[in-house]
């Protein structure tokens, strides 16, 4: 290429730059988090005894995360979780969490979230949370960003009080896998 | 060139830099609306910046990229490097003995293929001495790669002179996502294989890992049942440690290896004793986010290797590779630019029949490169390249490229692309000679006014998920070749006198037909018009310059069993190749595996189900048969 064909390419780059690139990140963020929540239920087994019936929904409670909760129901709309329809519930604060296979809590509410874990502590409810320093207080699986990538560390040892049983597919490509107190 | 020139040099090269461009980042292409049919390592590996379209992502890039995963590689069973790479439908994947393979794409393969640029994170592995990539002293923990972008067609304008017809990109995790450790042991009746790694934290923003691996590659046999003396045992160590983030991350990786053949014996009445290959490398990465959007990246490395193969020659080189990129955000633009400075220093013994004259050399390469992305409108997007570089052969070669896409709808992309390529001369081309065992006549010269290869490359595209869970992608290519490699009769001198077109298809399709069943395929087509030049008196024709298939299609399924059990089957079909004649075969692999525990995968590997052995490349009188295969493999993540 000519000298002109270049200076012509580099006087192309005088415009202004845009600002979105927050937002679309953050909506990055809700998507992938999305498909994660998803694809996790293809690598936990649940005990029989979390569903009602044989022919119970798979259901899916989402806390503090519309965002999430909307695009994991555009997610799950033509899908099944281990042979199941899904549902997926935006739940309120104080609302009952019996009956749920997997809990979104969104944000990180340092001691709102502990007790909602203990509420579900034991039941076979997957806790999946998006804060840091949340394994102690009991949450199973926890998304953290590293280096503009979702990541997860997962605690097993929780999820095994509630009868689940992750595998090992999952907790390879965990970023951490925590050590619960035995 | 005459036919001697590929037999007996088996491999030389040239050169070319520069690794991953902004454009390329992350996902396959499928859109973002489907992240859950990715795997759990794609979902983890795509930067938040890149779905959000500020980035670009391989879905919108004007390319033909296939990318494997690190789940596909898994799945495959591939244990090493060029059998992984068989899993990309756009490469042509040969295997020539136990170590050796041809690797190319769109045509011009052999075992010193010249137009395929291949980067292990970052580092470019061939040698300058023919502009081609011995396999054989290719290696990285297959455990530890994150994924392989394979792109077929044209890359020069972003990496440099010699991504003619490709650019194969190994990109290794983080240390940061390798954490822990693993341990896998495998063996069958082809070869033994044991790796071992482990990873750490580095104070409070660091984290390294470091890894061994020890393979043992049985022989393969000719035809007629005798063996051939390939046999190889191989070590290879290394580490990687990354510090920072998004904001400003530093990288440090090294590997250090050493491996030798079996003793070969006597070969034209001389013992020729052993292949042995040593190396080492490091490498250091700088990058950097600036609050105005801008991407820094600063990469350098040292790269020694050693060859002693007595009956073709035997190098030592070291090379010093420094290259900047500077990506800037503004508003319609992205542009990229940068540059880059190369020195090679090689010293060649001759070995039974071929040398160089010099036997040393010092090398240098410059460049400087610009790319400007622009959004025309909200579906249709240029990008204008150009490259310009700086070889001691032929002075400054320039690289442009022109490529526009069009978003035609939010789940499908047309693209096309018009650039020039280009292969600058190697040592090879100019100043290897070729004798008859102890004589000193010269039955090759490489070429004094030996000049680059040419091409002016035309390709169209089109990339689409018509429904939930099935994506395909579809490209053309055409290529108007000018001043490739001849010869003459003996004496011979290398020559640019031959010229042609190349053109061919390239096709994949990927459906997720049930939740735990996703099945896959592809299909190249190639059709080369290449003929001698007015004045020539080339005897071979352009067949010395490679030895392609007319096509090559593959079927691949993976299966979830159970949740814990995998049952992948691979099909490939190769056409035969014409000079020497290679006939076309079938080739059945299967891996069952097993979870045996949350820490343990047990898993069996069947290469070549349905047929005892089939030759992949070569003469009859002298090449390998690749054997039907059995591998069994343990693999511990505590």
């Amino acid at each position: 290429m000519r000298p002109w064909a270049l200076a012509i390419l580099f006087a192309l780059c005088l415009a202004p730059p845009c600002a979105q690139a927050q937002e679309e990140a953050r909506a990055a963020e809700v998507r992938i988090k999305a498909a994660f929540l998803y694809k996790f239920c293809d690598y936990v087994e649940w005990p029989p005894a979390a569903f009602a019936r044989p022919d119970s929904p798979f259901v899916i409670g989402v806390l503090a995360a519309d965002a999430i909760a909307d695009e994991l129901a555009r997610v799950v709309e033509h899908r099944t979780i281990h042979g199941r329809g899904v549902s997926v519930r935006k739940l309120k604060r104080g609302a009952p969490l019996a009956g749920l296979q997997m809990l979104f809590v969104g944000g990180a509410d340092g001691t709102r979230l502990a007790e909602l874990i203990a509420a579900v502590k034991g039941q076979p409810t997957l806790v999946v949370t998006e804060s840091e320093g949340v394994h102690a207080a009991g949450s199973m699986i926890n998304f953290i960003l590293v280096d503009d990538k979702v990541r997860f560390d997962i605690a097993p040892q929780p999820a095994e009080s509630g009868n689940l049983r992750i595998s090992a597919r999952l907790l390879a490509v965990a970023r951490k896998v925590l050590a619960g107190p035995s | 060139m005459t036919a001697s020139l590929g037999v007996t040099a088996r491999r030389a090269a040239a050169a070319a830099l520069l690794s991953l461009a902004a454009g390329i980042a992350a996902a396959q292409s499928r859109s973002a609306g489907d992240l859950a049919d990715l795997s759990l390592e794609e979902l983890g590996n795509i930067e938040v910046t890149s779905v959000s379209g500020h980035a670009e992502s391989l879905s919108t890039a004007a390319a033909s990229v296939f990318v494997i995963t690190a789940d596909d590689i898994r799945r495959s069973g591939a244990t090493s490097l060029p059998e992984a790479l068989r899993l990309a439908p756009n490469l042509q994947v040969a295997r020539a003995d136990s170590g050796q393979y041809a690797i190319s794409a769109r045509g011009f393969n052999s075992t010193i293929a010249n137009k395929l640029l291949v980067l292990i994170d970052g580092r470019t592995v061939y040698t300058p001495l023919f502009s081609g990539v011995f396999w054989d002293m290719q290696d990285v923990m297959l455990e530890d790669v994150e994924r392989i972008e394979v792109i077929s067609g044209p890359g020069g304008t972003i990496w440099g002179t010699n991504a003619v017809n490709g650019v194969i990109n190994v990109i290794t995790r983080p240390a940061g996502a390798t954490q822990g450790d693993l341990a896998s042991a495998g063996g069958g009746d082809r070869e033994l294989r044991a790796a071992m790694r482990h990873g750490g934290a580095l104070g409070s923003d660091g984290h390294f890992r470091i890894y061994g691996k020890a393979d043992r590659l049985q022989n393969t046999m000719r035809a007629n049942g005798s063996a051939v003396a390939d046999g190889w045992d191989r070590t290879q160590a290394g580490f990687r440690a990354d510090w920072g983030g998004a904001g400003s991350a530093f990288t440090l990786q090294g590997d250090a290896y050493s491996a030798k053949s079996e003793q070969r014996g006597v070969v034209l009445g001389t013992d020729v004793g052993r292949v042995e290959v040593s190396g080492m490398n490091l490498l250091a990465r700088w990058t950097r986010r600036f609050a105005s959007g801008s991407d820094l990246r600063v990469q350098a490395y040292y790269d020694h290797t050693d060859r002693e193969d007595f009956a073709a020659f035997r190098p030592k080189v070291d090379i010093f590779d420094l290259e900047i990129q500077h990506a800037v955000p503004l508003g319609r633009h992205k542009l990229l630019w940068g540059g880059g400075y190369r020195h090679a220093h090689d010293e060649v013994l001759d070995g039974l029949v071929a040398g160089f004259v010099p036997p040393s050399k010092d090398l240098d390469w410059v460049n400087v490169f610009a790319q400007d992305e622009i959004e025309l409108n909200r579906r249709l997007s240029l990008t204008l390249s150009v490259k310009l570089e700086r070889n001691d052969y032929t002075g400054t070669e320039s690289l442009p490229s022109a490529r526009l896409a069009w978003t035609v709808s939010s789940s499908s992309l047309l693209w096309g692309a018009a650039s020039r390529a280009v292969r600058a001369p190697a040592r090879l081309d100019r100043e290897i000679f070729i004798f008859p065992p102890s004589s000193a006549i010269r039955i090759v010269n490489g070429g004094p006014d030996f000049v680059s290869e040419v091409a002016n490359v035309y390709e169209v595209g089109y990339r689409a998920q018509p429904a939930r869970g099935f994506t395909y992608s579809l490209a053309v290519f055409h290529y108007d070749w000018d001043r490739l490699r001849s010869g003459q009769p003996p004496p011979a001198v290398i020559q640019n006198m031959i010229e042609g077109k190349v053109y061919g298809m390239e096709a994949w399709a990927a459906w997720q037909a049930a939740p735990s069943w996703r099945l896959s395929g592809g299909l190249t087509t190639l059709r080369k018009d290449l003929h001698l030049k007015p004045g020539s008196t080339d005897p071979t024709g352009p067949s010395a310059l490679g030895n392609d298939p007319e096509y090559l299609w593959t079927l691949r399924s993976s299966h979830n069993l159970a949740p814990r059990q995998e049952l992948d089957i691979l099909l490939r079909r190769v056409g035969e190749l014409p000079v020497p004649a290679v006939p076309a075969y079938i080739a059945v692999d299967a891996r069952y595996a097993w979870q045996a525990r949350r820490d343990v995968e047990l898993s069996l590997t069947l290469q070549n189900l349905f047929d005892p052995a089939h030759p992949e490349f070569g003469a009859a009188a002298t090449r390998s048969e690749i054997a039907r295969s059995a591998f069994f493999k343990v693999r511990w993540t505590p």
